[in-house]
């Protein structure tokens, strides 16, 4: 309502005061460049106006289950156990007083035997080398001497020397049968007693 | 029942044999597998002690027992067996081996040719399990070599020291109980015959 009667107020102003009275001189009028402030180019909105020097952090975006939250925290014993449970399957070794696990070989004495192999390896297929191997291999360190055996246990068998003693833990015995040689009596059991 | 026996066509292993054989990975598909599987039988038979991860280990362990058990029921005259030994033994040489160390040392044997036992690993650790795989009456020290039995064996001596100090106490234990017991007889007899006392004194030395 109000802007329609301005808008009338204006009409009568044009039409019958300037009819009137015409115009005003033109001299007095102000003199008025119009010249419009440049309109700046739309932007593109960027979240770069919002945080300024700042930075953002990365925020969780969905809700983790609480069973994922347990097996992030806990782990799971059949992939990655992440508590530390007390082991109880630790014996300690009868021959070098070392803990190992129970089912396996004592990490201490292991060592020493995984070594001793080794030379021992190296030195087998030295000598062996790629002719066909058709004979049982028998080490012997340093010191000890063939003829402590009868002639018959050196036959067919070719002997390594190693180049030093014999490490005290690898038993000579090992050389000897230590089951019993069997016996010559000819008493035959009774069978089918019970 | 016109059906062979299957338990005379086929030699038995001493060791226990899964189901489904196991799936090595390879690139090569189940022909890799049986190319790296031979190279860990000849490995063994090389070698005869080497250190695997545990199913490559257990699954050669078998071809291994299989050929060996093959070369001892047939011999060197049977051309199957010679091709399969030809076939699994990469390195010619220990073709001769298998006939001729490996046939006599496994022919009157009652258990299995091979032993696998665990290698030890280190703790904590996510890493895969290592065995030992070895044929048996090899030249190198034994793996397993326990004298727990061994009466000389420093823990055996302080067990035993221990156990008859242990007796030992018991028994003046129980000497001190008896003795206190007929402490009390004594005075309760003492008590209700006065009179007798000295008939006790002279049988005392009797007894």
């Amino acid at each position: 309502m109000i802007p329609r009667f301005i808008n009338v107020i204006r009409q009568i102003e044009r039409n019958v005061i300037y009819s009137l009275f015409g115009q005003p001189p033109r001299e007095l009028a102000l003199a008025y460049v119009h010249n419009p402030p440049p309109t700046p180019a739309p932007r593109k909105f960027s979240i770069k106006d919002i945080i300024g020097d700042g930075y953002l952090m990365a925020v969780p975006k969905f809700r983790r289950t609480i069973e994922r939250r347990l097996k992030r925290k806990y782990g799971t014993p059949e992939y990655n156990q992440k508590i530390l449970l007390p082991k109880t399957n630790i014996l300690v070794c009868k021959e070098c007083g070392h803990h190992y696990e129970s089912g396996r070989l004592c990490g201490n004495c292991y060592k020493k035997i995984e070594s001793e192999t080794k030379e021992i390896k190296a030195k087998i297929v030295e000598k062996l080398g790629s002719s066909p191997i058709d004979k049982e291999v028998i080490v012997l360190y340093e010191g000890e001497n063939v003829p402590d055996q009868p002639q018959e246990f050196w036959k067919g068998k070719r002997i390594i020397e190693m180049k030093k003693e014999r490490p005290q833990w690898f038993s000579k015995n090992l050389l000897q049968r230590s089951t019993q040689e069997p016996s010559d009596s000819k008493d035959v059991k009774p069978t089918d007693l019970a | 029942m016109n059906q062979a026996e299957v338990s005379k066509l086929v030699s038995k292993l001493r060791i226990k044999v899964p189901a489904e054989p196991r799936k090595l990975r390879s690139p090569k598909g189940p022909e890799g597998r049986i190319d790296k599987l031979r190279k860990t039988v000849t490995g063994l038979i090389k070698y005869e002690r080497i250190e695997l991860n545990h199913n490559r280990g257990d699954e050669a362990r078998q071809y291994a027992e299989r050929l060996i058990s093959e070369a001892i029921r047939y011999g060197d005259c049977h051309k199957p067996t010679m091709d399969v030994a030809n076939y699994w033994l990469l390195e010619k040489e220990l073709i001769h081996k298998l006939f001729k160390v490996l046939v006599p040392r496994f022919e009157n044997c009652n258990t299995a040719y091979t032993r696998m036992l665990n290698a030890p690993r280190p703790l904590p650790s996510r890493v895969d399990d290592k065995v030992v795989l070895e044929l048996r009456g090899n030249p190198y020290p034994s793996l397993v070599n326990r004298q727990s039995n061994n009466r000389l064996l420093i823990q055996n001596v302080l067990l035993d020291a221990a156990k008859y100090d242990y007796r030992q106490s018991k028994y003046a234990e129980m000497a001190e109980k008896i003795g206190q017991r007929e402490e009390a007889q004594a005075l309760e007899k003492k008590s209700k015959e006065p009179t007798k006392e000295s008939s006790n004194e002279s049988k005392t030395p009797e007894i």
